[in-house]
């Protein structure tokens, strides 16, 4: 909207010269004086007793300073869903069993990295190998080894969802169809490994910790859980962040092992993991198998849906029982659908756990159903594009005792996407196809299985004398940019410029509360805790203001371009700075701060608001090699009201590209319990040359519920790509497919197939 | 409308399916365990209702629910 | 045995001893603290060390420290001058080129290289140029759009000064 002087205007990133200098500092490159170096024995067995560990080898190792096992840790327990404690099921190290390839079972910490790498190679472990489980279907037979005691048949977590009468859709549908999903995982692949710098006071017996990480308070919660200390204890501080994109939600080993090393040895202590690890021992997409049945009128019109996930969890929980949730949930955006049934279990097996990667719950799910949607649509000889225009949400929209849809602008983004499709594709070659996706996702989640009392995001505003702002907030910028949208929001309701504000984010200790950033929570739910507390900042400034003008004055008051004026008389007013001085003056020499937090109360079960679209691809194939290039992409996207557009475009474009890989190439290869690729090599990335152009059009619209209108942008992008992918192909050979990772060799397969069934 | 409860807790409803629901969503021992009593596999209800379309997890349960599950006043 | 390191590394001359098996990138980053330069993959595979060594993009990952003697080392530090940013600094800026910043590095150094041996270069040949490194963040669009306006005000740039 035109009416505001720094929402939506591209504006640079806050961070921008620290970043192209090098000058920023992420915890990979902080070093404190008299630092130790942390490393992990790991497991090489996929579930095992643990006999007996000798590290006397090590211990005697010159330049050891600590080897310790999970006997000697405190023993807490820890984990994301904190609020069901067996589900809060993570250790500091194994201590009578290891459960994954790679969970780790000693730590020790050495005065370099090449001695700890040494000390490692001494330690001798016994373990008794157990029977293994690594698929999901036969971990929940009554036969199957039992991973964790007390969960018999390895479940972790089930779901149910139902509303209407499903069946009674279904037996009045014109056209009912099943379709059976193999989706797999995919890692998240961040740039910036797995780190943590953890320092102990032995004066105050507390500890301070830097981590590459996506919430601060996240982990100040596991690490005090798991050692058994007071939260205020534990300060987390997020340096800069080489990208998170779920993988960075969940305390991992490196951060409670660094912290109790820093506890026994009295000396910071730095664990850096490295590249193999990634890939063999943190979290990753949770991979599923999914059954969906569809209902469709003659038209088109869904009258039911019926969904049957079954999640491989892996070892752990971490947040992968919140996925269970989520895909039971975003298969059903963005369309109406009267009658719903939803059953899904997660299971645990011997491998690393699943958790939450960017889009969790909505990438596999809307790619099996979004691909059948194309398959129904061919079978009714209806249009793709008319299918999802006649199914389509409109704003008030409600799945009942689910969820809401305040603002939606899915329908006039199929409008737009028509058109443009229609202008700018116009003649396909030989073998090229279009396929269209359309998408939603949650604005942060109204869940609190972390079990925090306070509010869901906190920030204070403080005035100076100058004019000058510091704005703190916990809020975490791992690379989407929030920290410019921080200031943005805060120059915005205060009526100055970016440049005017200096923002201290993420440190436990001197900021509100904030859950992370995971969900694209940040910028609703951070951007209203930062306007309420401006918003407080704000009435001082225009009160002091109104006495200024005169007591008797109850116009409206406008606070813009640094001055707080009339609104019908905009030369009567005064400047910014000299409001600041006044209202410091009156408050006893005060700063003036501004506090504001946001809760989300009464939202329905998943989120206050939803970003959505739709995605189209063209694709080539090459019937020969089964080879596809992706040659053009059209995003047609609703965000509420952007706020940078920068920042937007650059989360479209990123998650465009993960969304893709997910299609594509990305696959995690696994044979009983061990990751085959472990390193960038063998674990297919798209790389610069086979990134296609992505037009981006926004649809502007207005979420009450956002600040100025904004609701989340492109996490919900990572779900198009590939099932768009996967349509295009479909229309350009007529192949389909049944899973992802779209290899040469399975296209070259389903061509071979349609081949022999008859186009 | 009668009121019955669940043989392994004090949760109460009408509808039988509805307590089945709530059976197979609790892991706790005291639920399995009554499951193996009626001679019922708790792994394979969840496999039904995980893998099979329709309720059939959910049916089976709430039918033997229908005879046991005690009738609240 | 540690053995004799000396090489110019951003301008200043450095005479250090060094274990052999230490990575050019261990030098950079440890020894002489100028952690600008990344390391990622651990497998040559991601480009996110890229120095320039005598004028040529080298990932510091995959080479000795020792096969630097003699030479001259740009890295990340070295582009600005003293507070002015680099017009291809700028220009990443102006573009949103980079998200979380970690890969940036690599890619700026990388795209000097590129436009000092062609300083016009085609969308195509930036794509080749810049293939190996990887991004997580972006999605590569708005690196290559950088670099193509970082080539015409490096192009400006030489034009005001020719006129001087």
């Amino acid at each position: 909207m035109s009416e505001y002087s720094v929402i939506g205007k591209p504006t640079t990133n806050v961070d921008g010269a620290a970043k192209v200098t090098g000058e920023a500092v992420y915890t990979f490159d902080m070093t404190l004086p008299n630092m130790l170096y942390g490393k992990l024995l790991r497991s090489p067995h996929p579930h095992a007793k643990i006999v007996s560990i000798d590290t006397s080898e090590a211990e005697k190792l010159p330049g050891v300073k600590a080897v310790i096992t999970g006997k000697d840790t405190p023993g807490g327990k820890y984990g994301l869903w904190r609020r069901f404690h067996e589900l809060a099921d993570q250790e500091v190290l194994a201590t009578t069993k290891v459960r994954f390839i790679g969970e780790p079972v000693v730590a020790v910490a050495a005065i370099s990295e090449d001695i700890a790498e040494k000390a490692i190679d001494l330690i001798k472990v016994e373990y008794e190998p157990l029977p293994a489980v690594f698929e999901p279907m036969e971990a929940i037979k009554d036969d199957a080894p039992v991973i964790h005691d007390g969960f018999e048949n390895n479940i972790n977590n089930t779901r149910h969802i139902e509303w209407g009468d499903v069946d009674e859709g279904f037996k009045n549908s014109d056209y009912v169809r099943e379709d059976r999903f193999t989706l797999f995982s995919q890692h998240p692949a961040y740039m910036e490994v797995h780190n943590t710098l953890a320092s102990y006071d032995k004066g105050s017996g507390r500890l301070t910790v830097w981590a590459s990480t996506q919430s601060p308070y996240f982990l100040q919660l596991g690490i005090s859980d798991a050692l058994k200390m007071r939260e205020g204890n534990v300060r987390v501080i997020k340096p800069h962040v080489g990208g998170g994109f779920g993988g960075k939600n969940s305390t991992m080993h490196d951060s409670v092992n660094a912290a109790f090393l820093s506890m026994k040895t009295g000396r910071p202590v730095k664990i850096v993991f490295n590249r193999e690890e990634e890939f063999t021992a943190t979290e990753h997409r949770t991979a599923m198998h999914l059954a969906i049945k569809i209902g469709l009128k003659k038209d088109g019109t869904i009258l039911a849906k019926e969904v049957k996930i079954i999640t491989d969890g892996g070892a752990y929980t971490g947040l992968g029982a919140t996925t269970l949730y989520l895909a039971g949930t975003f298969i059903t955006f963005p369309y109406k659908t009267p009658n719903y049934r939803y059953d899904g279990v997660r299971t645990y097996t011997n491998k690393m756990w699943a958790s939450s990667v960017r889009g969790f719950g909505a990438v596999p799910t809307v790619y099996a159903a979004e691909t059948q949607l194309d398959r129904a649509a061919h079978d009714l000889g209806i249009d793709p594009i008319e299918i999802r225009r006649r199914n389509a949400m409109t704003p008030g929209y409600e799945a009942p005792g689910q969820y809401m849809v305040k603002s939606c602008g899915i329908l006039p983004c199929i409008d737009k996407m028509e058109q443009r499709v229609k202008e700018k594709w116009t003649d396909l070659s030989k073998d090229e196809g279009i396929g269209f996706a359309a998408f939603a996702y949650m604005s942060g989640g109204i869940f609190n299985w972390i079990d925090t009392p306070y509010a869901f995001s906190g920030a204070m505003v403080k005035v100076n004398i100058d004019g000058t702002v510091d704005l703190f907030t916990q809020a975490s910028d791992i690379g989407q940019g929030h920290n410019t949208v921080s200031v943005m929001i805060c120059a915005e309701e205060l009526g100055i410029g970016v440049e005017d504000i200096r923002l201290h984010p993420a440190d436990t200790a001197t900021t509100l509360t904030d859950l992370g950033a995971w969900g694209s929570r940040e910028t609703l739910m951070n951007g209203n805790a930062i306007k309420a507390a401006a918003g407080e900042v704000k009435k001082v400034l225009v009160e002091v203001a109104r006495m200024k003008l005169g007591e008797n004055i109850v116009y409206d008051l406008e606070v813009k371009d640094k001055r707080i004026y009339l609104a019908l008389r905009p030369e009567r007013g005064f400047s910014y700075y000299d409001i600041v001085k006044d209202a410091i003056k009156r408050n006893d020499g005060e700063p003036i701060i501004g506090i504001g937090h946001y809760t989300p109360h009464r939202k329905g079960m998943i989120s206050p608001a939803y970003g959505m679209g739709i995605q189209a691809v063209k694709a080539k194939v090459d019937r020969e090699t089964g080879q596809v290039e992706v040659k053009d992409v059209i995003t047609v996207h609703d965000c509420g009201q952007t706020i940078n557009p920068l920042g937007a475009r650059g989360q479209v474009e990123g998650s465009t590209q993960m969304g893709l890989g997910f299609g594509l190439c990305e696959d995690m290869l696994t044979d009983n319990g061990m990751v085959l690729n472990p390193s960038f090599v063998d674990y297919k990335l798209i790389r610069s040359r086979d990134m296609p152009q992505i037009e981006l059009i926004d649809v502007p619209t207005y979420d009450p519920e956002g600040p100025y209108g904004a609701k989340e942008a492109a996490e919900a992008t990572t779900a198009p790509g590939a099932p768009a992918l996967a349509n295009a192909i479909y229309h350009a050979v007529g192949a389909e497919f049944n899973s992802n990772v779209l290899k040469p060799e399975k296209v070259l397969k389903a061509i071979r197939e349609k081949e022999k069934k008859g186009r | 409308m009668a009121n019955y409860r669940c043989p392994c807790c004090r949760k109460i409803s009408s509808d039988h399916h509805d307590l089945a629901r709530h059976f197979l969503g609790q892991t706790d021992s005291k639920h399995k365990d009554w499951l193996k009593t009626q001679g019922l596999s708790y792994a394979q209800l969840i496999t039904w209702q995980v893998t099979e379309f329709g309720n059939k997890g959910y049916d089976t349960l709430a039918e033997v629910l229908e005879k046991e599950a005690p009738k609240v006043e | 045995m540690k053995k004799e390191l000396r090489f110019v590394v951003n301008g200043d001359s450095y005479d250090i001893w060094i274990e052999p098996k230490t990575l050019l990138v261990q030098v950079l980053r440890d020894e002489l603290g100028l952690k600008g330069t990344r390391r990622s993959c651990d497998s040559g595979s991601c480009c996110a060390c890229t120095v320039i060594l005598n004028g040529k993009a080298v990932k510091s990952c995959s080479m000795l420290a020792l096969q630097a003697n003699g030479k001259e080392v740009l890295t990340i530090e070295g582009l600005a001058n003293g507070v002015n940013l680099h017009p291809i600094q700028q220009a990443f800026i102006d573009n949103w080129a980079f998200q979380c910043g970690f890969c940036t590095s690599g890619q700026i150094m990388a795209a000097k290289a590129l436009l000092d041996e062609n300083a016009n270069p085609t969308r195509e040949e930036i794509q080749r140029a810049m293939d190996g490194h990887l991004c997580r963040c972006t999605g590569y669009n708005m690196i290559t759009e950088a670099i193509q306006d970082a080539a015409k005000r490096l192009q400006g740039q030489k034009l005001q000064e020719a006129a001087k």
